[in-house]
């Protein structure tokens, strides 16, 4: 069946606006999406869902209005109804303190480069037989598997009723999480992977990672860690949820503008961080779902936000640039970081027992549960080790430490804390599954060392 | 049943299915307003209307969902599908408990929709709460509505038929300043229960220009106040805190899913294992806890849940001892086979989707403690020697078993010797469950008790968020870590 064109559709929508006097800007999503659940070795559940959305922004002056709606595309009648519903609402709403832009977009902008069909359609035959490579061998009577393969395409249109151009995007996506856990004594391991295409999907990855991990927690000692510091080193799910962080309180003009951000305006053009951390923004940024437009078809620009540790500005969307009298920066969609690697060559987990033999004791942290913002304007972040972390010594020996609770300042993770980066980068997958699909994910170096990193709480067991 | 949902359901059983339910949303509004510093930055009206299938075939699960009415064949299908693909990889087949087969109706106790409340007295509030909140040591401001309203039309093969009318109400004032050391504190409101019905008709003038007021006030005091010592007292959690602590630390933890591995991939598992239920000394002998969707006039009462099952009220803590679980159809089946025996007689009925294209989990309830015999907080407070009153919810981070937490609030104030003594800043404490439940030592009468609110639990994969409550009074636990 051939699906309804997104861009007619919204073509005709954007012809009953003009006709109905609506200034306004519309956008239609469009996501098929497939999940397959893991839990104690089954597939708990298997669900699919084709959802198209609208959402109509009008405008008039100072005063703005949205109606949202979840619909099928040949339904005529409830696409001009959330026209309808936006302007009414416009007379109700507020004026704001400034005049937001409206969207007048120049040109036609498409991306879907990346979109790979087989990887957005990707049968249950094809998830099972990779699930299935990924743990071959490693499940037992006590160790069984949970997770999911979540799989999908997403495309996105949006235009105004200033002209007839639109903006568009399609993506294909998967984000895979492998959990094998010990059902008596409740330890966890993990394997995730993020993909664009087929080809990023990697099952030897994830098994050779999962056996390795599996032979460490069924052959090696548990330990419970001593509170206090310990130089760690964290694995990329670790570090995309610092960057995360970072970037958001860092970086986010709206953030800075509020009283509520890490950095002041001063701070631009100071050393704020380590000299081994540069993050990049932007459309170069492979694997992170990077757009090459913003939503009002401006190209957006590759730059480093921190440059060797020193702060090159702050990023504005269109409405916080209006509000505060900023110059927009193309951050109105889902943002593409990466945090530069390094340059030692260590790159995977395995390197550190070698690392620890030279350096003394390592912590490897590769995933925090559960972070929590004690203090945004101090950057003050709590968050849990979970799913995989390891003690390698000095002697050679490797133990397994019961989950430890760190509670650090980001100027001190990026900052007088930071040892070095790896040269290896990984991409780790942010993509959550709440709303809409919109695959978002990070660049990260596939370990971090920081030292001084303090123990707060120390689990007694699993 | 309306033909076309049993004409479906028939086809799935016929064609291989053990179990098939429907929900059908014909209707599901819901605004959100965001006022901040006088802007009003989100102002949103959003709809939809879907159906979503379940399908038990081969003992596994399959689902599918879709807003088009006309495919309503083929999404069945592919529930089917999805069911019979995904007991490929399946030990052990998928039973359900049995349910009294029930036909009912519930609608939320509302007086005046909140979704159909004119969007100019919506605005009004806000901007009127903005203007009370515009006050000296406030830098930030920020009022926000979100409002729902929807109807859920349940059928399934065994007979069950539930229809629901479902109204919520969420508003919430935040201000926050620069304390001494220039960083940002805050201080918010939530409402907790107010009354007996919970649409736009709370909204009442004289309260929230009160609470604006108070927020502003309790603000300024922390924005002076020192910081937060470092040691080990007794901490005395207002309601608007406890809610979060049960919430995490007993509400999560005690989700049979939960504690069966059925959320490792995501939120978690639990430190509970099944050979502790009867057993495990979870609190001290002031604790008891209980599941209560009966409690009136919260979002964790629904009449039915999505299977079908009866709201019902359930102990989970019995002086002390851990007694229940949060459970459904599925989750009590496959614990009794573990254990050997029935520990759980049926399901507890908490089994809830947060809409049409989303799976039912088992989701909290209310949650509540029982209001205890140590008076009021005054009185509580008048036999503690060392100690902080600790409110509001900051920050909350927890263990992946839920073993062990840490709390940031927004405003707490010490107290000696029985006195009340200054407010301090940037109060937070940590600790481990159990230890730390076991540590209750005082527990605050009727007097206390609030039902808060939750608008916005998150679980599952497809991942989703509902709407629940938590009744709990003043609580006092002694030898607890508390520090910036």
């Amino acid at each position: 069946m051939t699906r309804p064109d997104l861009k007619a559709a919204l073509l005709a929508l954007r012809e009953y606006a003009l006709q109905q006097g609506v200034k306004a800007h519309l956008s239609l999503h469009r996501e098929d999406s497939h999940l397959v659940r893991l839990a104690n070795g089954n597939v708990s559940l298997n669900t699919t869902e084709h959802i198209t959305s609208l959402e109509v922004t009008a405008f008039d002056g100072p005063r703005s209005a949205t109606s949202q709606r979840i619909l099928d595309l040949s339904d005529t009648q409830a696409l001009k109804a959330t026209v309808d519903q936006a302007q009414a609402m416009l007379a109700h709403a507020s004026p704001l303190s400034y005049t937001p832009t409206f969207p007048v977009i120049e040109k036609d902008s498409h991306h879907s480069a990346r979109y790979d069909e087989a990887l957005a359609y990707l049968s249950n035959e094809d998830i099972l037989a990779y699930i299935q490579q990924s743990v071959s061998g490693l499940e037992d009577g006590d160790v069984t598997l949970g997770g999911s393969f979540s799989v999908g395409s997403t495309e996105e249109i949006t235009l105004s009723t200033a002209t007839p151009h639109a903006v568009s995007h399609r993506f294909s996506d998967a984000q895979v999480t492998l959990v094998l856990a010990s059902e008596q004594d409740k330890w966890e391991i993990n394997a995730e992977q993020s993909a664009e295409v087929l080809s990023d999907l990697k099952p030897q990855a994830m098994h050779a990672r999962l056996a390795y991990l599996k032979d460490k927690y069924t052959t090696c000692s548990a330990v419970r860690l001593p509170l206090g510091p310990q130089r760690v080193v964290f694995g990329p799910a670790a570090i995309a949820e610092y960057l995360g962080f970072l970037t958001r309180f860092g970086l986010s003009g709206w953030f800075m503008k509020q009283g509520r951000g890490i950095h002041k305006a001063r701070d631009v053009g100071k050393q704020v961080l380590s000299p081994l951390v540069t993050v990049t923004e932007g459309p170069d940024n492979q694997g992170a779902f990077p757009l090459p437009t913003d939503r009002y078809g401006r190209a957006r620009q590759q730059q480093a936000w921190y440059d060797a540790g020193v702060l090159t500005g702050f990023q504005y969307d269109q409405d916080t640039a209006d509000e505060f009298g900023e110059q927009p920066t193309g951050h109105d969609l889902g943002p593409s970081f990466a945090l530069l690697p390094g340059d030692r060559p260590h790159t995977d987990m395995a390197d550190l027992q070698t690392l620890a033999r030279e350096e003394g004791d390592l912590l490897y942290v590769p995933y925090l549960h559960y972070t929590g913002v004690v203090s945004a304007t101090q950057g003050l972040i709590t968050g849990t080790s979970r799913f995989g972390a390891l003690l390698f010594k000095q002697d050679g020996s490797i133990q397994v430490p019961y989950n430890v609770r760190f509670t650090e300042k980001l100027a001190d993770i990026f900052g007088t804390k930071l040892q070095w980066l790896s040269r290896g980068q990984s991409v780790y997958n942010l993509s959550d599954t709440y709303g809409q699909r919109n695959p978002r994910a990070l660049l990260v170096p596939s370990l971090m060392c920081c030292d001084g990193v303090k123990v707060e709480i120390s689990n007694s067991s699993y | 049943m309306p033909t076309q949902w049993k004409t479906h359901l028939d086809r799935l059983m016929a064609r291989g299915a053990s179990y098939a339910d429907v929900r059908y949303y014909p209707r599901h509004d819901s605004n959100m307003l965001v006022m901040m510093n006088g802007n009003l930055m989100a102002f949103q009206q959003s709809g939809q209307s879907g159906f979503g299938v379940r399908v038990l075939a081969d003992g596994a699960w399959g689902f599918a969902a879709s807003s088009d009415l006309n495919s309503i064949s083929a999404v069945f299908d592919q529930a089917l599908s999805n069911a019979k693909s995904a007991a490929t990889r399946t030990a052990r087949p998928v039973r359900l408990s049995d349910k009294e087969l029930l036909s009912g109706q519930f609608t939320s106790p509302c007086v005046m929709d909140p979704t159909q409340v004119p969007l100019d007295e919506q605005v009004g509030f806000l901007t009127r709460m903005d203007g009370l909140m515009n006050q000296q040591g406030v830098v930030q401001r920020m009022g926000f509505i979100m409002s729902e309203s929807k109807r859920i039309e349940y059928y399934d093969t065994e007979g069950g038929r539930t229809e629901k009318e479902i109204r919520e109400l969420f508003p919430n004032l935040m201000v926050q300043g620069l304390d001494t050391d220039r960083q940002m504190q805050s201080r918010h409101y939530s409402p907790p229960r107010l009354g007996m019905t919970r649409g736009w008709e709370i909204m009442q003038t004289e309260h929230f220009d009160a609470q604006a007021a108070r927020i502003v006030r309790e603000l300024n005091e922390t924005l002076s106040a020192p910081p937060c010592p470092r040691d080990v007292r007794s901490v005395i959690l207002m309601p608007d805190i406890m809610f979060l602590q049960v919430h995490e630390t007993i509400g999560h933890p005690l989700e049979l899913d939960r504690i069966l591995g059925y959320e490792l991939s995501y939120a978690g598992g639990s430190f509970v294992r099944l050979s502790d239920f009867g057993s495990l000394r979870y609190g001290s002998e002031m604790l008891n806890v209980r599941a209560d969707a009966l409690l009136e006039n919260s979002p964790g009462s629904f009449g039915f849940d999505d299977e079908g099952v009866k709201a019902q009220n359930n102990m989970l803590i019995k002086d002390g001892i851990l007694v229940g679980a949060i459970t459904s159809r599925q989750m009590v089946m496959e614990a009794n086979e573990k254990l050997g025996r029935e520990e759980f007689t049926g399901s507890g009925g908490t089994a809830r989707a947060s809409a049409f294209n989303r799976a039912p989990l088992e989701r909290m309830t209310n949650i509540s403690v029982d209001p205890g015999t140590d008076g009021s907080l005054e009185d509580i407070i008048s036999k503690t020697e060392k100690g902080i009153v600790l409110s509001g919810d900051k920050s909350w981070s927890i263990g992946s078993n839920r073993e062990q937490f840490h709390f940031a609030n927004h405003y707490g104030y010490l107290v000696e010797d029985g006195q009340k003594k200054g407010v301090v800043r940037s109060c937070a404490y940590s600790g481990d469950t159990l230890p730390f439940y076991n540590s209750l030592s005082m527990v605050g009468d009727a007097s206390t008790w609030e039902v808060q609110y939750v608008p916005n639990c998150g679980k599952g994969m497809p991942s989703q968020v509902m709407q629940l409550g938590h009744g709990v009074p003043v609580c006092r636990f002694d030898n607890v870590k508390v520090g910036e």
